[in-house]
């Protein structure tokens, strides 16, 4: 039993971490709350199924292109609807939670309801470890996780591109008076995180089948990993995963299943409640301590 | 210039948005096909259900072919004069999470005030707005027979003010059917295979959280060790710790019971799991003819449900044989294929029952249609077709002398009926991987 928790545990906890990632990356570089992540998320799922089925591409070209449509999308939403608003954050807000509910209704509304929507896995079988069976692509996606979030790390610290996302975000004046170009940080920080989101989604939902509703259950999951680790922190982005992946592997294995997609919310309360600016985030930290 | 094209964009989204919203709970009208008697006062059919759900799209779907059959005939004799059907609908939308039930029921209200049909068919695809909506039919005292909504409350409100609610009837399964359906499985999975070790596991909707606690009270009085019974919220998408309890615990049986996507989930995740155990039960992606191509193959070995014969064609029952066919002729292969399980069987007879039930009135009288509907006694695609007195069409083992609803098990990418057995075609299979 300990080694099932430990193991889907991680499963959960990498799943979550996929999920906020995308999420995390725009609000981190340029400081806008994109609720339109779900609507990306399950745009993603269903365009990758579109182009596997009605135009016959392989699944591993059509990988890429989701990715690369996905990362358009992103930008394409800045460019329609964010920059008029751009500064304004309950406006931001509400435009990005518009675009991503028009985008989940509008395949709601165009018949994607059916229950054949589904992705293939990436590696089929399962593995023994520790006496426990796990799939492949569950593995997957704890490799893909760790990797999306090393990497992210690296490119938001070590790259200039990621540096000055970051310097727009901490100060877009002063980012302005040395060059950046606010506009193009923002649409590029969109583009990178939908196409995080589109990676997520290839690799999270070939375990199931693709549904409307699971855009609104994404937005939930990445909003509370956000929230808890901090809005704009990748170290607090892992952290959080792990502890509400665990939290929720616990909660199935040794109270009543039923709790386990509740975990978000409750964890959302309460550090909202007790450190609103997160476990490791900075955002309005000062403001906190005052 | 930039500020006017960003204001074109601006209202060109409002538009389109005005659009979409105005297009929710707009009624539509059909004929189900060339109509001989076109010239003649239609007798218009009302379905107000969740249209852009599976099992309302399948079932007005389902409606359209049967009115398009009896058009074909020529109508309906009514009076000595033979007149066509004609279907009105509208989207309820009440699939839609955190529609209020009131929204649903001005949609209804909006299609019988607006068309005023002679009677309504398929209905309510919620409980809760079934219930409501039969204040609603009461007071415009419209003939409505309903196949979607299944709490036993229905029966219940009937009787609690029969001259108010007797004009609503209901062809669906109800989930105390669900319940005995599923318990008589597991005696047959018992008896065939000597199986006693359950685990059951559930969605946290009332639906199934009633039959889930109704097979275990089952379960354990007859002699079952139910060694586990889990509850899943709506959108739970791991299922690893109930798997490892069942696998754990020597569970022989796995008893899902699920109407949510996710629920697929669960089932490639057992696979993956290798949990040694038969898996009978309720997984609704499961069910339609699709299934197998979208999971893959991995359903293969599932003992699954449909609610009501018609979706599923069974050599007992020929015109559930022929309604398939002729639901394939007329929306492809395709679509035929991908036909839930709970819906379009008793959606499409609830058609003939109503103009049996119009002839032998030989009027389009609300009283005297429902007096004749309560005297049906029929042959459908779901079987045998009788209303009890709490006007529930009554359903049971053997489609002769009542409808039902099968358990069918997937063999090598087919849907076998196996259970009950007066409509079984095979024998229960343990899959491959419980033999090793």
């Amino acid at each position: 039993m300990e080694a099932s928790v430990l193991i889907f545990g991680l499963v959960n906890s990498a799943t979550l971490m996929l999920v906020a990632l995308g999420f995390s990356l725009i609000f981190g570089l340029s400081g806008v709350a994109n609720l339109a992540h779900g609507g990306i998320y399950l745009f993603s799922g269903y365009v990758t199924w579109m182009l596997m089925n009605y135009l016959g591409v392989p699944f591993l070209l059509a990988v890429p292109l989701t990715i690369i449509i996905a990362g358009v999308l992103g930008a394409l939403i800045y460019w329609v609807a964010l920059k008029r608003v751009r500064g304004l954050h309950l406006s931001e807000v509400i435009a990005t939670f518009a675009v991503g509910v028009a985008i989940l209704e509008l395949f709601r509304w165009m018949g994607f309801v059916t229950y054949e929507f589904t992705l293939p896995v990436f590696i089929k079988g399962s593995v023994d470890i520790a006496g426990v069976s796990i799939d492949y692509q569950r593995l997957l996606i704890i490799g893909i996780g760790l990797l999306l979030a090393f990497a992210l790390w690296v490119f938001s610290r070590y790259t200039k591109m990621g540096l000055a996302l970051r310097g727009m975000a901490q100060d877009e004046y002063t980012a302005l008076s040395i060059g950046i170009d606010s506009d193009w940080a923002a649409a590029l920080s969109m583009a990178l995180g939908s196409a995080i989101a589109a990676i997520a989604a290839i690799s999270i939902l070939p375990l199931g089948i693709i549904s409307i509703n699971m855009g609104y259950e994404v937005l939930i999951m990445a909003l509370a990993v956000s929230v808890v680790g901090g809005l704009e922190s990748i170290t607090g982005l892992v952290v959080a995963s792990i502890i509400l992946g665990f939290a929720k592997t616990i909660t199935g294995t040794y109270f009543d299943p039923k709790w386990m997609e509740v975990i978000y919310l409750f964890a959302l309360v309460l550090v909202l409640a007790i450190k609103p600016s997160g476990l490791f985030g900075k955002f309005k930290e000062l403001e906190e301590r005052v | 210039m930039k500020k006017r094209i960003s204001g074109l964009v601006l209202f060109g989204v409002v538009l389109i948005g005005l659009l979409i919203i105005a297009g929710c709970g707009q009624s539509n009208t059909s004929t189900g096909g060339d109509s001989k008697t076109s010239e003649a006062k239609p007798i218009v059919i009302g379905v107000a259900t969740a249209l852009g759900s599976i099992e309302g799209a399948d079932s007005l779907r389902a409606v359209e072919l049967a009115v398009e059959e009896v058009n074909a005939g020529g109508g309906i004799t009514v009076k000595g004069e033979k007149r066509p059907l004609k279907i009105v609908s509208i989207d309820t939308r009440e699939h839609e999470p955190g529609l209020p039930v009131h929204d649903a029921l001005a949609a209804l209200e909006k299609l019988i005030t607006q068309e005023k049909p002679d009677a309504m068919l398929v209905g309510s695809f919620r409980s809760e707005v079934m219930l409501s909506a039969m204040d609603l039919i009461a007071k415009y005292k419209v003939p409505n027979i309903v196949s979607i909504a299944m709490t036993p409350e229905f029966e219940k409100k009937l009787q609690t003010n029969y001259e108010n609610y007797k004009y609503n009837f209901r062809m669906g399964l109800t989930s105390a059917n669900l319940v005995q359906y599923l318990s008589k499985t597991m005696d047959f999975i018992g008896k065939e295979h000597g199986f006693k070790k359950a685990y059951i596991v559930n969605q946290e909707v009332l639906w199934a959280e009633g039959t889930a606690k109704g097979v275990k009270k089952y379960l354990e009085a007859n002699g079952w060790q139910v060694i586990g019974k889990d509850t899943y919220a709506t959108g739970a998408s791991d299922f690893s710790a109930s798997l490892t309890k069942a696998k754990n615990g020597g569970a022989e049986v796995i008893i899902p019971i699920f109407d949510m996507p996710q629920s697929g989930v669960l089932l490639k995740q057992a696979r993956s799991m290798k949990v040694p155990a038969l898996m009978a039960g309720f997984i609704s992606p499961a069910a339609p003819d699709s299934a197998w191509k979208t999971f893959d193959g991995e359903v293969d070995g599932l003992v699954n449900f449909v609610f009501e014969i018609g979706p599923l064609p069974v050599k007992a029952v020929n015109k559930s044989m022929t309604f398939n066919d002729n639901f394939g002729k007329k929306f492809g292969v395709d679509q035929q294929a991908k036909m839930g399980g709970h819906g379009p069987g008793p959606a499409y007879d609830s058609v003939f029952v109503l103009t049996d039930a119009i002839k032998r009135a030989d009027s389009l009288e609300a009283n005297a249609v429902v007096d004749a509907l309560k005297k049906t006694d029929m042959e459908g695609v779901i079987g045998k077709i009788k209303f009890n007195e709490n006007h529930q069409v009554i359903y049971d083992i053997d489609p002769k002398t009542s409808a039902i609803g099968s358990a069918f098990q997937w063999v090598d990418g087919k849907r076998i009926p196996v259970f009950p057995e007066a409509a079984a075609e095979a024998k229960i299979k343990l899959p491959e991987f419980m033999n090793k």
